[in-house]
């Protein structure tokens, strides 16, 4: 298995490699030009020309190249265009933090309440529970996130204002006490987290359900009935774990979102997060900023990928890697 | 049974964890005293929700609105610059001097601002000489003098640093050759004496626009590289000797200022905390300002007025204009010739002043407005904003709508309607592509209209909307024939970048617009001493915009911005809704007063 992961992860070093390098050349062939805010009247139009000096865009593409590539293999990403000239690494520490934690309690929210309310419409099959768990789930999928959270904002924050609109923490939080500052905190992460995890919750119950039935069915759940198991176990112990593995797939591919953030939540409910920055460095044609977070998704997902492989053989004894 | 009672177990945890949720949402209210503590915080707050976030908090790079906006309070200024609404001409003042008297109490602004005691201007207006005060401190507490100045122009100069204000230095002696000379063009004397000298004669009130940019204490960065200058950490970490010291910045979230009690310039800041709160989505920050969690939001649109007075009484629009407006622009000229070897030739379908003529009396501008702005927005005839009263050429009728008149206009220039309907003249049809930026809802309003009126017509118009930044730089390489976008004018007028006839130096002359007599008269009103006498040349050149039609200008928009009522003392003219936030006073809010 160790041989397996190692040969894995040398093989992602060129994709990921190529990917940036992808990256480097596309974003430059796109129209635009990251002087393009320097370029207004009143302000002098050698500024514009200035800063792409600065920048070293007046360099030919294949000397550009190199020096990236020289300064990537060191670990420098640069400096931010857009972003006063932070380190790039530095803006992306600043708000991975937030991402990690939203994305984190919705995944946790995603997989128990998509996990529970697919074994209960399975188990349930066609009963009324059934219907109707899967009709809202099905409701909530088809919503758009950004409606959905505007909605939840004009119901929950303005109509009846039990949750701020947006925010990470009250007008002078800082004074509160560490505990009375983290409920603050909870406080105001229950609408995004909510309108984030009611979607995907809704889509794993589907793939659980669809996947607890099929098992439910084999001759293996009938035999630990006969043997009079209690049910718990037979569902929970024999049918459960055999029916995970489409969810384990889930679970994998879910690793990039976790860092690359959920850009509508973010921009609705004002959160610094990744989705943020790196839209935002998409339309301000910040180069270097772009490629680090193509960086971060692409490494990401190749992990995520090896990390669901990990997950199938751990699950499934009958996989071997 | 089993099955029964196994559905009833999850359907517990299931609760439990809903009901574990819902109990620590409610605890986020904190206790009794943890909520007195918010509360008292959010009265002494100002929170005023923004687009975006600051970029660098440094007079010499600050770029973004927010930036500007911090900047101005946590510096002091050499001169106190105040818009008078009754010429639409700024004045400037400082302890002893004003560049214009005002009536007594007419005064929005205390000149105790002004870091100058008074200045001279040379009788040849090729000098100013400024006294400093000897009582103005930065916050470190050594004296702000006048080698901060020569220092702080040395950094707005410098070419690695790349200031977006470099334009301010363009009179000093030695800008003429393309190289100031520092040493003669400013001069320090002593501690409290400060000169600037001119290669030209400037006018009084230029010089006084010209050499007013912000300082910073030259020992606080005199060791700092031009070229580290941009990473430099005091650029997140400024000190300035204005009403406001920086508090905290958690960038892209959260920007909090602190009344500066040291402050003599003029005086601390009224309210305690202003913090700037990072809210992209309008949407949101239009709810935060229902819900009395923000307090001022900038540009609220006049479709969500209602529901915003429904939602929370407390909350009131104020003006402000008029400083922006939106055109149609036609280009004058053959773009692809222009592009190709620099010829200038007229264009196909824009290229006569009649037939652009033609396509702004078929344009219904007013019903935009009706539709849209509604009382928000004002018929524009040219650049010249009616809030310049000084230059504004009042007897100047608006174009009417009035499509018979366009048809028989556009036939005079030969354009005649074909059988499908649409105008045509030499073979060629009259239909082109309007082009606009994305994600701008009074554009896409107007611009519907305009296909609409045009089409009544003859004329087909399609549209298309392109990502800002493309449609920027397709615009700047004068790719577009036709385009709607907008304008927001400087208060000292200066059109030659956007009419002047020589297209490699004006590149905001995206129609290719060229009249010499244009270019004649900005020169002529820039050499007059007085504002006053620069007035004939203006109404001179509105004339000539009014009758060429370069572009078919639109209308004025009065900006609309909501504001709390427990706001009191603000004053909101051109100049910005936030031009003198450092004497606001904040009235406990009635629902948050315990």
């Amino acid at each position: 298995m160790l041989t397996y992961i190692f040969k894995r992860l040398l093989i992602a070093v060129p994709l990921i490699f190529g990917v940036l390098t992808l990256t480097f050349f596309i974003i430059r062939l796109a129209p635009g030009d990251p002087a393009a805010f320097f370029i207004q009247p009143g302000i002098s139009p050698n500024v514009a020309e200035q800063i792409r000096a600065q920048y070293g865009l007046n360099d030919p593409l294949p000397v550009q190249y190199v020096k990236w590539l020289a300064s990537v293999l060191q670990g420098d990403f640069g400096r931010s265009f857009s972003r006063a000239q932070q380190p790039v690494i530095e803006v992306i520490a600043s708000a991975l933090p937030v991402t990690v934690t939203i994305a984190l309690l919705t995944l946790a929210a995603n997989f128990i309440f998509g996990i529970l309310i697919g074994i209960i419409s399975a188990v349930r099959q066609n009963s009324f529970v059934d219907r109707f768990l899967t009709i809202t789930a099905l409701f909530f999928y088809s919503m758009p996130e950004f409606w959905f959270a505007l909605m939840m904002i004009i119901l929950f924050a303005l109509k009846y204002q039990f949750f701020p609109a947006s925010g990470l923490n009250e007008i002078g939080a800082e004074n509160l006490g560490p505990l009375a500052f983290t409920l603050d905190r909870i406080w105001h992460l229950v609408l995004p987290v909510t309108v984030l995890s009611i979607n995907g919750a809704a889509g794993i119950a589907r793939y659980v359900r669809g996947s607890m039935l099929e098992v439910i069915r084999q001759d293996y759940i009938r035999t630990a009935r006969a043997k009079g198991l209690p049910e718990r176990i037979v569902i929970f112990r024999h049918a459960l774990r055999n029916a995970m593995l489409p969810v384990i797939t889930l679970m994998g591919s879910s690793l990039p979102f976790i860092f690359s953030g959920a850009l509508f939540i973010e921009v609705i409910f004002a959160f610094p997060g990744m989705g943020r920055v790196t839209v935002e460095a998409i339309f301000a044609r910040d180069y270097p900023l772009i490629i680090a977070d193509t960086f971060i998704s692409g490494s990401l997902i190749v992990l995520g990928n090896l990390l669901a492989d990990i997950l199938y053989a751990v699950v499934d004894p009958r996989i071997k890697l | 049974m089993n099955d029964r009672k196994f559905l009833a177990n999850t359907l517990c945890v299931a609760l439990a964890a809903l009901v574990f949720m819902l109990s620590s949402c409610g605890g986020g209210k904190g206790t009794g005293n943890d909520a007195g503590k918010t509360r008292a915080a959010m009265d002494s707050t100002l929170v005023v929700a923004m687009l975006g976030d600051a970029d660098y908090l440094n007079p010499v790079l600050a770029t973004t609105v927010t930036s500007s906006e911090i900047v101005g309070l946590l510096f002091p200024s050499l001169v106190q610059a105040e818009f008078d609404t009754t010429t639409g001409l700024l004045n400037y003042l400082t302890l002893e001097k004003k560049l214009r008297e005002v009536p007594q109490g007419q005064l929005k602004k205390s000149p105790k601002g002004a870091l100058a005691k008074r200045w001279t201007m040379s009788p040849d207006n090729r000098s100013i000489t400024y006294i400093l005060r000897n009582d103005a401190f930065w916050n470190d507490g050594k004296p702000v003098v006048s080698r901060d100045f020569k220092f702080s122009y040395m950094l707005y100069g410098s070419p690695v640093i790349a200031s977006t204000r470099q334009q301010f230095l363009a009179e000093l002696v030695g800008a003429d050759k393309g190289h100031i000379d520092f040493d003669k063009a400013i001069e320090t004397p002593n501690d409290t004496t400060l000169v600037f000298r001119f290669y030209k004669p400037v006018p009084e009130h230029l010089a006084l626009y010209h050499t007013s940019l912000t300082p910073l204490p030259e020992h606080l960065w005199k060791n700092v590289k031009p070229e580290e200058f941009r990473h430099s950490p005091l650029n997140q970490n400024p000190m300035g000797a204005g009403p406001y010291t920086l508090r905290s910045w958690k960038q892209q979230e959260e920007l909090i200022v602190a009344s500066n009690r040291k402050c003599n310039l003029p005086k601390p800041g009224n309210i305690p905390r202003i913090s700037y709160r990072i809210i992209p989505d309008y949407t949101v920050r239009l709810a935060q300002l229902q819900t009395g969690q923000a307090d001022v939001v900038e540009n609220i649109k006049p479709e969500d007025f209602s529901a915003v007075f429904k939602a929370n009484p407390q909350v009131e629009v104020k003006t402000i204009g008029l400083r922006v407006y939106d055109y149609v622009g036609w280009s004058n000229i053959d773009q692809d010739a222009y592009r190709k070897n620099g010829t200038i030739r007229p264009h196909p379908l824009f290229g006569s002043a009649k037939v652009r003529l033609a396509l702004t009396r078929a344009i219904d501008r007013q019903s935009i407005i009706d539709g849209y702005l509604k009382q928000y927005g004002v018929l524009c005839n040219t650049d010249i904003s009616p809030s310049l009263k000084w230059a504004y050429d009042n007897t100047v009728t608006p174009v009417p709508y009035d499509p018979d008149g366009a048809v028989a206009l556009l036939k005079q220039e030969g354009w005649l309607p074909g059988a499908d309907g649409i105008l045509r003249k030499n073979g060629r049809k009259f239909s082109f592509t309007l082009y606009t930026n994305a994600g701008n809802a009074r554009r896409n309003y107007a611009s519907v209209i305009i296909q609409q009126n045009l089409r009544a017509v003859g004329i087909d118009c399609r549209l298309e909307t392109q990502e800002s930044n493309v449609f920027f730089n397709n615009l700047e390489q004068k790719k577009l024939d036709a385009w709607m976008a907008g304008w927001a004018i400087g208060l000292e007028i200066d059109p030659l970048d956007v009419w002047g006839s020589d297209l490699k130096k004006s590149p905001f002359n995206m129609t290719g617009y060229q009249n010499p007599r244009v270019d004649e008269l900005c020169e002529l009103a820039k050499q007059k001493m007085n504002h006053m006498d620069a007035r004939p040349y203006w109404l001179e050149y509105q004339q000539i915009l009014f009758r060429d039609q370069p572009v078919t200008f639109l209308y004025w928009i009065r900006e609309t911005h909501g504001f709390s009522r427990r706001i009191e003392g603000e004053e909101l003219n051109i100049s910005g809704p936030f031009y003198n936030i450092d004497d606001w006073r904040l009235r406990p809010a009635p629902h948050i007063a315990p």
